[in-house]
């Protein structure tokens, strides 16, 4: 909930002028956070994160002078707060676990968040040297784009069939 | 093994395409930026999504236990591929537990893994533990594996036996050598009585000073060891308990450390089990009779039942005559009660000891259910009246009161008491 606060705020302080909407939307997501640490409700884990995402992103067409350099870092504090979530709600399940299995998964976890943000350090990075434009870096864009969405369909199926 | 899927994982990667998309079609990098890590995510439990080759194996270290001991029971993981997290559960039964029961470990490649539950025992009664429940995880909990190991492996756990210094003495002993002392006359070694020297006496039976004083032979005549029939009557019509405590778990006890004591002292040991679900074992002797009992007293349980029953439906086998018939009761079911009345009026040697349920009840503060308290009581009262009134002792053992204290009580009511002959 910390994690989810602090990327609130951070929202909240780039809305200038949509503090109401990125309120609401934040709260609602906030709500729904509630809701899946409470009822162990994991399939809404990935909606308080979107609605959270959404707010950040109205914030964006409001500031279009310059690339938010924190984005990064914003990204990266999303997914904390779902794997922290995650955690949280198995470890209700009260599983006697070793310790080395805590600290590899913790080490996993932070390997993982690391390598996104370096990620998205990245992404950040190549749009401010500029060098990628034109129709071919477009077209690559767009079958980049359809690649994840064919991932994503993939494991849904998948997740639907177990 | 089934496979399962975190539903973190879908929506993981629906966040990223959500992101890469709406950065694609805005212009916005930082929608890419966000989108990032959750396609790493993605990609990563893409990657870590292959099923571990396991074999398990479970296995338990007796078959028999006593109340309060501990069972080893002992899992062993043979694993191809290492796993990350392999959360492992032995579903128990509410009357055992045991520490660290579920738990999670890693195991490497190649590397058997032993894992010992220490079982403890905490109630009676005949169980059936497995199979075994084990989950492997990815590393980042993106996929799980569930699957179960080994057949059901039966623990029988025995009630502890109580220490009983005496035991109640039937009225009326068997025709076999045994340790009770009988009250016939006989070859034995506890004097009776002297008589007249008849032909055929042995020369060594001659008590030579009462002789010498009556100036004719006189013969010593001794009590003999005799054997007893002990049936012991366990009323399952019904029970009071709270918790995991109950009138039916005292009974079972009381059974138990009856039937140890009386088979030790040679005694031969019958067992009804009179209720919602009957069943009975014929009066024997012998330490595997008393695996019988325990065995079948460990399966009785309190069955739910509208059938009005009668001591008709026993063989009649199961009482033999000049039989003492100890019964267990509650004292809460009617049935029961004239069940074990009609014993008495056929002659059988009865003692009631009635396992009191009043322990387990408490009313609540408000008047009504004071009065409905004191009314249960009163018809207690009645029940046992009726035993009275057929010469039948009734005795109350309280949880937490040792059981030669309701025993002792009998002794003395036959004392004073002595039955009617019809």
């Amino acid at each position: 909930m910390l994690v989810y606060a602090g990327v609130l705020a951070y929202a909240l302080w780039r809305s200038r002028g949509l503090g109401g909407l990125v309120a609401t939307l934040g709260g609602i997501g906030a709500l729904l956070l509630v809701v899946v640490l409470w009822k162990s409700w994991t399939e809404l884990l990935s909606w308080s994160l979107a609605t959270l995402g959404g707010a950040y992103a109205a914030t964006l067409f409001v500031n279009t002078a310059r690339v938010d350099e924190g984005a990064p870092l914003l990204g990266a504090g999303l997914l904390l707060c779902g794997e922290l979530a995650a955690l949280s709600l198995e470890g209700r399940w009260r599983i006697h676990a070793e310790v080395g299995v805590l600290r590899g998964r913790l080490l996993a976890l932070a390997v993982l968040l690391l390598a996104g943000l370096a990620a998205a350090a990245a992404v950040v990075a190549a749009a401010g040297a500029g060098a990628g434009r034109g129709l071919a870096w477009t077209t690559l864009g767009a079958a980049a784009v359809v690649a994840v969405v064919g991932t994503a369909v993939a494991l849904l199926r998948r997740a639907e069939r177990a | 093994m089934t496979r399962f899927t975190s539903a973190r994982l879908p929506g993981y990667a629906g966040l990223a395409a959500a992101g890469l998309m709406a950065g694609l079609a805005s212009g916005r990098v930082e929608l890419i930026a966000l989108a990032a890590p959750f396609a790493l995510a993605a990609v990563a439990g893409a990657a870590l999504a292959r099923g571990p080759a396991l074999r398990v194996r479970f296995a338990l270290d007796r078959e028999r236990a006593l109340e309060g001991d501990e069972a080893l029971a002992t899992v062993t993981v043979h694993a191809e591929t290492p796993v990350d997290r392999l959360e492992v559960l032995l579903p128990l039964p509410p009357e055992l537990a045991a520490e660290h029961d579920p738990r999670a470990v890693s195991v490497a490649a190649g590397e058997p893994r032993e894992l010992e539950f220490r079982v403890r025992c905490e109630r009676w009664g005949a169980f059936a533990l497995g199979p075994l429940l084990f989950r492997a995880r990815d590393l980042l909990g993106f996929h799980s594996w569930e699957g179960s190991a080994g057949e059901p492996l039966p623990l029988r756990v025995y009630p502890s036996v109580e220490t009983l210094r005496t035991l109640l003495p039937p009225l009326e002993t068997q025709v076999f050598v045994g340790n009770q002392v009988s009250r016939a006359v006989g070859d034995g070694i506890e004097f009776a009585d002297v008589r007249e020297w008849h032909p055929g006496d042995r020369v060594r039976r001659i008590n030579w000073r009462a002789s010498a004083r009556r100036g004719e032979l006189w013969v010593n005549e001794q009590h003999p060891e005799r054997n007893t029939d002990v049936v012991l009557f366990l009323d399952t019509f019904a029970e009071v308990r709270v918790g995991g405590r109950g009138t039916h778990d005292l009974a079972v006890r009381a059974a138990t450390s009856l039937a140890h004591r009386y088979l030790q002292r040679k005694d031969r040991v019958g067992l009804v089990s009179f209720g919602g679900f009957l069943s009975w074992l014929l009066p024997t002797s012998g330490t595997l009779q008393l695996y019988k009992i325990v065995d079948s007293l460990l399966q009785t349980d309190i069955v739910m039942s509208y059938a009005a029953r009668g001591v008709d439906v026993l063989p009649p086998r199961t009482l033999p005559p000049k039989a003492l018939v100890l019964a267990l009761t509650p004292l809460l079911d009617q049935r029961s009660a004239g069940a074990l009345l009609d014993l008495r009026a056929r002659g059988f040697d009865l003692v009631v000891v009635e396992v009191s349920p009043v322990e387990f009840v408490k009313p609540a503060a408000d008047a009504m259910s004071d009065l409905s308290f004191r009314v249960w009581r009163l018809s207690r009262e009645a029940v046992r009246a009726r035993y009275e009134q057929a010469g039948v002792p009734v005795v109350t053992w309280r949880e937490g009161q040792p059981l030669n204290v309701p025993l002792e009580e009998v002794t003395a009511f036959r004392r004073f008491a002595r039955p009617v002959r019809g």
